[in-house]
């Protein structure tokens, strides 16, 4: 009879190879969920679960129900998990173990080691996506290959965990070091950099204000060229429109404005000012699809907060103010438009949100705080001249009040 | 309100390590290295780093040295950055800084030809030699740096200019230029500046403002606009109000009062929000907070080094 201990690591070694064999023979899998063993038998009765068999379901026939397959969606058993995991973790461990004291990476038990270590590395990586060990390891083999499809590959694997597990932060950076070297290799990544954003728009719908995919996105930025940019902005507005809570997706409209901007002051100093009209436009659809969604969405901060920063940059780069003579970037600017005007503009735009009705006291009272804070954080920001003609036209009464409503939240009374 | 259940936090503490083998544990072995940061800090903030075996955790801690000099999160994994100078501070706290190679640490870090540098030529750093570049890593290798005086040794001058360059419009600080202002990036950030003595870059009202915009009605404070608060921002968003000057801008009452409100007062240790689950990261941030509001029975933590203030002066002042 063989001891106890045997026995166990067999089986653990016979569901680790069960698993590897499913993503083996099913490379398109693309959602993963642990689930508890009773819930298979509804998943198999589910009309809506789909029906076609494929080779890997074909091999979880006289299996003992720790996995469950169907059209690319794995199942596993939650009472598996830890088991497998640990052994997972023993295979991988071995296997990058034996890999690195190889000295001739090019000889045949190397490539069948690489190939070894990647097996298990995607088992590992699966039920503990935050294991960079697993990861780096894949790296490694992948950065001594040539073919631009273990690439792709990489890409898709990281989707899959980044689709269970949305914050992964390995599985994003996994990805920056995949398009990183992609770069390298091609002359565009266009098409790459489109299907990344439609995966953090995927992501993001899911996973409500999540830092580590738009971070992503704004990362992508550095990569677009300018029309893509553009592309971007048009892109993610709907997105944006719908999901009026989400300060990141404004930051990335943010960002993608900000290098509008800077393309269009880079060719200022080369002499040739034709995108400025252009950036001019940009801005002010944005400042009144801005307004819109302030005045339809009450008391939203996010929206708020994205006015401060296009208000903001509005004032440094359009607007002339007579007494300053200080500011030569604007100078190069073709297009001024008044400053006061837009002050008057803008304080309108405050009054009407301070005028709310009693049903809807409590985002009434929000709106008040954010629009209040909106232009008293705006009066901090602008030149000194700007900002006493800017108080002036506030009413000191008002101002009272104003203040008071801002330091419920913002910087007490007399630092603003 | 209730009072800091400090005797508890201290066995919660002690008793995570032996916690049940569970996957969910399982799959947190990458970062033991944090963990241990976390918890005898906590240990320590409460006036009970005694209870631990300090020469067992120092051996482990060794076994997870690579040749490089870096540290990995545990025993067989890959080094990497974050987990290099969490080792550094267990390690100040027990005052076993003596016991690291201090020129094979601090090479690992540095930009000495050596192919291991983290340092790149815009003055950012990398996490591991995978290349991802964060404004948190530049934090790790000024602090790290700076702990086992070595930070003449690398272009200060660049690493400062890189941090700047990630500063956004609403005063904050992104992982990398262009990247949204997040509360703990901005600690990294102004934690970095203020090691540098370069905190004259820093706008500190127009990011006063951001952080105390922070505080939400139940007192607790959020890292982002629109988010819910949780405990761990008392502790970025409290530090970089400490280190600019501005902790007067919200209200430490509410705050004090929704960190106790996070305890679980039957078994110790502090969840990210009352009645949520507690673990050992939410712990250390509470009570780290707590400690910046001064409260009582709680030792004086330092904002920039994340250390107990008597173990940064024992560091540079020898006391």
């Amino acid at each position: 009879m063989k001891p106890e201990g045997t026995i166990q690591n067999e089986a653990m070694s016979e569901l680790l190879n069960q698993f590897e064999y499913i993503l083996d023979s099913d490379p398109l899998i693309n959602e993963v969920g642990f689930i508890h063993p009773s819930q298979f038998a509804t998943l198999e009765k589910d009309p809506e679960a789909g029906s076609s068999r494929s080779e890997a379901s074909d091999a979880l026939d006289g299996g003992d129900g720790s996995f469950w397959i169907r059209d690319h969606k794995l199942g596993i058993s939650s009472e598996v998990v830890l088991r497998l995991y640990k052994a997972a973790r023993e295979q991988f461990m071995n296997a990058i173990a034996e890999y690195k004291k190889l000295g001739d990476l090019s000889l045949p038990s190397a490539e069948a080691l690489g190939i070894v270590v990647m097996k298990c590395s995607k088992a590992l990586v699966l039920l503990s996506p935050d294991f960079g060990t697993a990861w780096n390891s894949r790296k490694l083999i992948v950065s001594k290959k040539t073919q631009a499809s273990m690439f792709t590959d990489e890409l898709r694997l990281s989707a899959l965990v980044l689709s269970y597990s949305p914050k992964s932060e390995q599985a994003w950076s996994h990805r920056r070091w995949v398009i990183k070297n992609m770069a390298k290799n091609r002359t565009t990544l266009q098409e790459i950099l489109r299907e990344e954003s439609d995966l953090v728009e995927k992501i993001a719908e899911r996973s409500k204000m999540n830092y580590r995919a738009w971070n992503h996105r704004c990362w992508l930025v550095s990569y677009m060229d300018r029309e893509q940019v553009i592309q971007e902005l048009k892109q993610s507005k709907t997105w944006a429109g719908l999901h009026v809570a989400d300060h990141s997706c404004f930051h990335y409209r943010m960002r993608l404005i900000i290098r509008i901007l800077e393309d269009c002051c880079r060719k200022q100093e080369e002499g040739s000012c034709d995108s400025c009209v252009e950036v001019y436009l940009i801005w002010q659809e944005e400042l009144d699809w801005n307004e819109e969604l302030i005045k339809r969405y009450l008391g939203r901060e996010a929206l708020w907060l994205y006015r401060r920063f296009l208000s903001l940059l509005w004032i440094r780069h359009f607007t002339s103010d007579v007494n300053d003579v200080s500011s030569p970037q604007k100078s190069q600017c073709s297009i001024q438009v008044n400053v006061s005007v837009f002050l008057d503009k803008e304080l309108l735009l405050v009054n009407s949100c301070s005028e709310g009705s009693d049903d809807e006291f409590e985002d009434f009272e929000e709106q008040t705080i954010c629009s209040a804070s909106y232009m008293l954080w705006l009066t901090k920001q602008i030149p000194e001249t700007q900002k006493l003609e800017l108080r002036e036209k506030i009413e000191n009464e008002r101002l009272d009040a104003m203040l008071k409503l801002v330091s419920l939240r913002g910087p007490p009374f007399g630092a603003i | 309100m209730g009072e800091l259940a400090a005797d508890k936090h201290v066995k919660y503490i002690l008793a995570v390590e032996k916690r049940k083998d569970n996957f969910e544990s399982a799959v947190l072995e990458h970062l033991r290295m944090n963990g241990a940061y976390w918890g005898l800090t906590t240990l320590d903030l409460l006036g009970k780093l005694d209870a631990v075996d300090s020469n067992e955790i120092i051996e482990w801690i060794l076994k997870c040295q690579h040749e490089s000099g870096g540290f990995a999160g545990n025993v067989g994994h890959d080094p990497h950055i974050l987990y290099t100078l969490s080792a550094i501070q267990v390690l100040a706290l027990f005052d076993k800084l003596n016991v690291l190679d201090v020129d094979k640490v601090s090479t690992c870090i540095l930009d000495e030809s050596d192919i291991a540098g983290l340092q790149n030529e815009d003055g950012s750093f990398s996490g591991d030699i995978w290349g991802e570049v964060d404004t948190r890593f530049s934090y790790i290798a000024i602090c790290g740096l700076s702990i086992l005086k070595c930070l003449d040794k690398i272009n200060v001058e660049r690493a400062v200019n890189y941090i700047i360059s990630c500063r956004n419009v609403d005063g904050g600080f992104g992982c990398t230029p262009g990247g949204e202002s997040h509360a703990g990036q901005i600690f990294c950030c102004v934690a970095a500046l203020a090691i540098t003595g370069a905190l004259h870059y820093v706008d500190k009202d127009l990011l006063g403002w951001w952080l105390c915009e922070r505080q939400v009605k139940s007192g607790g404070l959020n890292g982002r606009p629109e988010k819910l608060p949780d405990v761990c921002y008392s502790w970025w968003v409290l530090s970089s109000l400490t280190m600019i000057d501005r902790v007067h801008w919200i209200s430490k009452e509410k705050l004090i009062k929704f960190i106790l409100n996070c305890q679980d007062t039957e078994n110790g240790g502090i969840s990210d929000r009352p009645d949520d689950a507690v673990d050992i990261f939410h712990t250390y941030f509470g009570v780290a907070g707590l400690s910046l509001l001064e409260y009582p029975g709680v030792k004086a933590v330092d904002p920039a080094y994340a250390l107990p203030v008597d173990v940064v002066d024992r560091i540079f002042f020898g006391k």
